[in-house]
């Protein structure tokens, strides 16, 4: 064949195998993707760390325990705020204390207000944003901190 | 700029540790391309013209490898949602279904693949027979052969049962019952296999270690051994003819890469072919594989995203459906079975895997290897052709012409039965 | 570049588009999923109400993704609020569906309680259809509406609960229709046809309204009569039906406060120290009798009195005044009861302040007898092939042809083997079970009083 025909078929043949190789090198790589979102869960099977709690007012005035997610729920009046309970050191449950709280595991206390007074506790203890629901139920969302002197007022 | 910013990685300690040998630069190394390069190492540098026509295998074996592949990746990711568990199985299936991305098609996927692996396993054995590749010398890759057929089918049924439900449940009931009729040990195996008298928790896990890592090394390594044969035996199997030199296939490569078998004299595993006869694995064979791997591929794809997997109701092991079936590629056994339990289900189907194995011992004339359905085998041909329709035909009839109580209908015209109230 | 392989391009390039589309098209479906628009949906409203933009930035916050709640005591999980994203918010209520509050939801948490346990459907499932179980191999497709009540029995008794009277009339027409005359129900009823255990889990309330209206329509050579009763009242009994689903729900459900059923009933029991006195299985104080049989020699209406006030209904009696409140009564009766297995009694009560008639006829409808001989002795019932008129023989003239301990032998003994008219024909399908250690001796002298009474006045039998 001639070399002007030669070209165009040189040409013609680069264009279709770069089509063919982008969207091979697309389909390989979507698909990559797809397989690491399959891994990713959509549902978890562990208590929602968003969770209703009852009503306001079956709360006792002072200190309540969930034990579900390790948080004390504390009621003043008609003020409400949510501490977690996970120490920050090594994860256990802190216990309330006369002035705050303490950690039975390796000693850390702290005050009344979250933060480290002693003890190899890194940071303060966490508050939880608490809101109330539509249907007048207490919401605390165990992913939302906020600060400790933030109160829910009902 | 890239080039120089490679060349300068290449240059660093860790690059050479990684990359030891460069691109070929003279003869020599490029005549060791053969051994130093993974990919082309279990693939000989040349292989016969033959083998490039599609027509000399129909890419069979390949594409069964090829579904094999597509099984393990979409098993292994299935894997992280699926627990062997009665209690957990079912529910996991339903969660793949509605919560999990991709779950729906990549289960689709591994389903679609299975049977196909299936079908075109037998239908590679059925051209392996029709071309007389089990011929000397590949007599004991034929018998590798055999085994990895009936280890496709053994991965098809343990991978029948795990999604627990009515169909898997089942299916693996009326399977192992089947084989619960060999003499001697077919109760004991039947026990072992289910880990107790009937299918239940033991069965699921047992099932599931068999499926995912026990039968597949075992094929794995079949697999490979199958492979290496090939290549010992002299590539795929053909008539001693040279195919007349129609195609432009160009005799000497079009880039400076000389395989070792170009340059080297003296004997080779193919003794006796002439130069002309052989062309170079890459690119011609090569290229040929990725696009069958990518038609394959497709094909799944398309099956997977069309069709779903069925999933019935949670296995209920008081109330079977009516009839229970055994998975399809067991329906011919089943309808045996239906006449009579040991002849059929014991008898027939072990002279069968005898003879299969037994083949290549004795046919042992070397006429017809590599042609499709050769004159000079007529004999051989008309016995196995008529045990593969009959096999087809009493597995067709299993499948559609056995409706409740197994009794005959037609396909078109399903009887039913009122079921009992459980 | 390899002419020869140039043919191939086009392959190449066809297959990598193909398999690249196809991913797309993959992706695409499984990404495109109902309930996300019903979520945003739910987020465009809620932004729309936003008084504040510190509102409607909480409300944009809002994430989409599938909603579950977990039930481990249940083995469930409802994905409803995927979809039906403000059941809970009562400032939804009257939209339309999925997005409308679901009324007095309080009553029964739905982090407690879910969905499917009292709508069935299929929990798991994200997509309208197979949510609501309306697909094949999901056999319990969410409840029609008025068929709600019967979810109610799955932990309370049909007759403790106001806001669900369809249930009460269903299980009142249940007694009348004498079922357990030829039904087991609990463990407890006839051997003619097939326990009722399951029936409401494995019927349609279709199949079970037509059976009741035409049982040889849906079950080819059934000896059951079509039940004689209005169409409402069918509604009902095909409601309370429904709630045989054979499901035993956890002890944390049934030992709520508001569901005094045998499990809360021995917890008290536990609690009260009653084995001080009383034996149970032959372990236990001696002061007081033993309670196993306890059932069979007092109706319901007795031991319940005996409860709120030992010494009234025993004389003489030194059990302590535990002033227990009307709930552990209830369900210190209900264990008394369980305890000799005739928990039938529980939900057929024979109270103690009537004449023998009245606790005859009371007795006729406990055991089900009606189901044969229908209401009052009538008679009519079809039993092909039998020589008694091919029927079920009516009870009104019995008195004239036997004596009361004839009578009694009668009901004891039983008759399996029923004489036929043409011996070449099957055997007649309906027989007169045997009731020995089945009914209590009282009982069966109040019923022979019942059957007395049913012969009509001034007439004589003509045979």
């Amino acid at each position: 064949m001639t070399p002007a025909q030669n070209d165009k078929l040189q040409r013609r043949a680069f264009l279709t195998l770069t089509l063919g190789w982008c969207s091979a090198a697309f389909a390989c790589l979507a698909s990559v993707a797809a397989a690491g979102r399959f891994l990713v869960p959509n549902v978890l099977y562990e208590p929602d760390r968003r969770f209703k709690a009852l009503k306001p007012e079956d709360y006792t005035e002072g200190p309540t325990f969930m034990p579900n997610l390790r948080v004390f729920l504390f009621r003043k009046g008609n003020t409400f705020r949510a501490a977690s309970a996970v120490c920050t050191h090594l994860g256990c449950t802190v216990n309330l204390a006369a002035g705050g709280f303490h950690c039975p595991c390796h000693g850390s206390v702290f005050d009344t207000s979250g933060a480290v007074v002693s003890g190899p506790a890194p940071n303060g203890l966490a508050w939880f944003q608490i809101t109330l629901s539509r249907d007048g139920h207490l919401v605390i969302d165990t992913a939302q901190f906020v600060k400790s002197d933030k109160y829910l007022v009902v | 700029m890239l080039n120089s910013l490679w060349n300068s990685f290449r240059a660093t300690r860790v690059g050479r540790s990684v990359f030891r040998v460069g691109l070929p630069q003279s003869n020599l190394e490029r005549a060791q391309v053969a051994i130093s390069s993974f990919f082309l190492h279990f693939q000989p540098a040349k292989v016969n013209r033959r083998s490039l026509k599609f027509g000399t295998t129909l890419g069979l074996g390949l594409i069964s490898l090829y579904l094999f592949l597509i099984l393990i990746a979409t098993g292994v990711l299935l894997m992280f949602y699926y627990v062997p568990a009665t209690d957990y199985a079912y529910q996991n299936m339903k969660d793949l279904e509605f919560v999990v991305t991709a779950g729906q098609v990549l289960r689709n996927m591994h389903r679609w693949a299975a049977h196909l692996m299936v079908l075109f396993v037998a239908l590679h054995m059925c051209r392996a027979f029709y071309t007389a590749a089990y011929k000397p010398p590949r007599e004991f890759n034929w018998v590798v052969g055999v085994g990895l057929f009936l280890l496709t089918l053994s991965l098809s049924f343990t991978g029948y049962l795990l999604p627990w439900d009515q169909l898997a449940y089942w299916a693996i009931t009326v399977g192992t019952s089947i084989a619960g009729y060999a003499p001697l040990v077919g109760q004991k195996l039947k026990f072992l296999f289910l880990g107790g008298h009937v299918v239940g928790e033991s069965a699921l896990i047992r099932f599931y270690v068999l499926h995912v890592i026990v039968l597949p090394l075992v094929a794995i390594m079949l697999i490979a051994l199958h492979l290496w044969r090939v290549r010992k035996d002299g590539g795929l199997a053909h008539p001693a003819e040279a195919l007349p030199l129609k195609e432009d296939v160009s005799q000497l490569p079009g880039t400076k890469t000389y395989g070792l078998m170009e340059l080297a004299r003296g004997t080779t595993p193919a003794v006796g072919i002439k130069p002309e006869d052989e062309v170079f694995t890459w690119p011609n064979v090569v290229f040929r594989e990725i696009l069958l791997l990518m038609a394959t591929i497709a094909v799944v794809l398309i099956l997977a995203i069309f069709w779903n997997a069925p999933l019935e109701e949670i296995a209920n092991p008081v109330h079977p459906p009516n009839p229970a079936k055994a998975p399809w590629y067991f329906l011919g056994l089943q309808e045996l079975v239906a006449y009579s339990a040991f002849w059929g289900g014991v008898v027939v189907p072990g002279l069968l895997v005898t003879a299969l194995i037994a083949l290549p011992y004795l046919d042992r004339r070397p006429k017809g290897v590599g042609v499709w359905f050769s004159g000079e085998r007529k004999v051989a041909l008309t016995i196995f052709s008529v045990c593969l329709s009959a096999a087809v035909i009493l597995t067709v009839i299993g499948t559609a012409f056995r409706g409740p109580n197994w009794s005959f209908q037609l396909p078109w015209k399903p009887i039913h039965v009122e079921e009992p109230s459980h | 570049m390899d002419t020869s392989l140039r043919k191939f391009y086009p392959w190449f390039t066809l297959l990598g588009l193909l398999i690249g589309g196809l991913v797309v098209v993959a992706f695409y479906k499984d990404q495109h999923r109902e309930w996300k628009d019903w979520q945003r949906q739910y987020i465009k409203d809620e932004q729309a109400r936003a008084a504040t933009p510190e509102q409607r930035a909480d409300a944009a916050r809002i994430p989409v993704e599938v909603r579950q709640i977990v039930l481990s005591e249940l083995d469930r999980v409802d994905r409803c609020t995927s979809c039906h994203v403000s059941v809970e918010d009562p400032s939804y209520a009257g939209f339309p569906l999925p997005r409308s509050y679901h009324p007095n939801h309080d009553r029964h948490p739905f982090n407690k309680f879910g969905c499917t346990i009292c709508h069935q459907g299929q929990g798991r499932a994200t997509t309208r259809q197979a949510a609501h179980g309306r697909v094949e191999h999901w056999n319990q497709p969410m409840l029609d509406l008025k068929y709600i009540q019967s979810a109610c029995a799955k932990c309370h008794l049909p007759g403790d609960v106001p806001e669900a009277p369809q249930l009460a009339r269903g299980r009142a027409v249940f007694e009348e229709s004498g079922c357990i005359g030829c039904h087991k129900l609990h463990g407890v009823g006839g051997v003619v046809g097939p326990e009722l255990e399951r029936v409401g889990a494995s019927r349609s309330p279709e199949w079970l309204l037509t059976h009741f209206k035409n049982p040889a329509a849906v079950t080819p050579g059934s000896a059951m009569p079509p039940l004689k009763a209005t169409d409402a009242d069918l509604e009902a009994l095909t409601l309370y039906v429904l709630s045989f689903t054979g499901e035993s729900l956890s002890a944390y459900y049934v030992s709520m406060k508001t569901i005094p059923g045998p499990l809360a009933g021995r917890r008290l029991f536990a609690e009260k120290g009653c084995i001080g006195c009383h034996s149970v299985a032959g372990k236990g104080g001696n002061v007081g009798p033993a309670l196993d049989e306890v059932a069979k020699r007092h109706d319901v209406e007795w031991i319940s009195a005996h409860f709120r006030n030992p010494a009234a209904v025993s004389p003489g009696s030194v059990m302590p005044q535990f002033n227990f409140n009307e709930q552990e009564v209830r369900a210190l009766t209900e264990f008394l009861l369980s305890l000799s297995d005739t928990n039938i009694v529980g939900f057929m009560k024979i109270p103690s302040l009537m004449t023998a008639v009245e606790r005859g006829k009371a007795v006729y409808k406990k055991y089900g007898c009606a189901g044969c001989h229908a209401a009052d002795g009538q008679g009519g019932v079809p039993n092909p092939n039998a020589k008694t008129a091919q029927q079920v023989p009516g009870l009104k003239m019995v008195s004239e042809g036997y004596t009361k301990d004839e009578l009694k032998k009668r009901i004891m003994d039983g008759q399996k083997e029923i004489p036929v008219m043409d011996p070449k024909k099957p055997a007649a399908p309906l027989y007169m079970p045997a009731w020995r250690g089945k009914i209590a001796e009282g009982e069966l002298n109040d019923l022979m009083e019942y059957l007395v009474s049913l012969a009509p006045k001034g007439e004589k039998a003509d045979f």
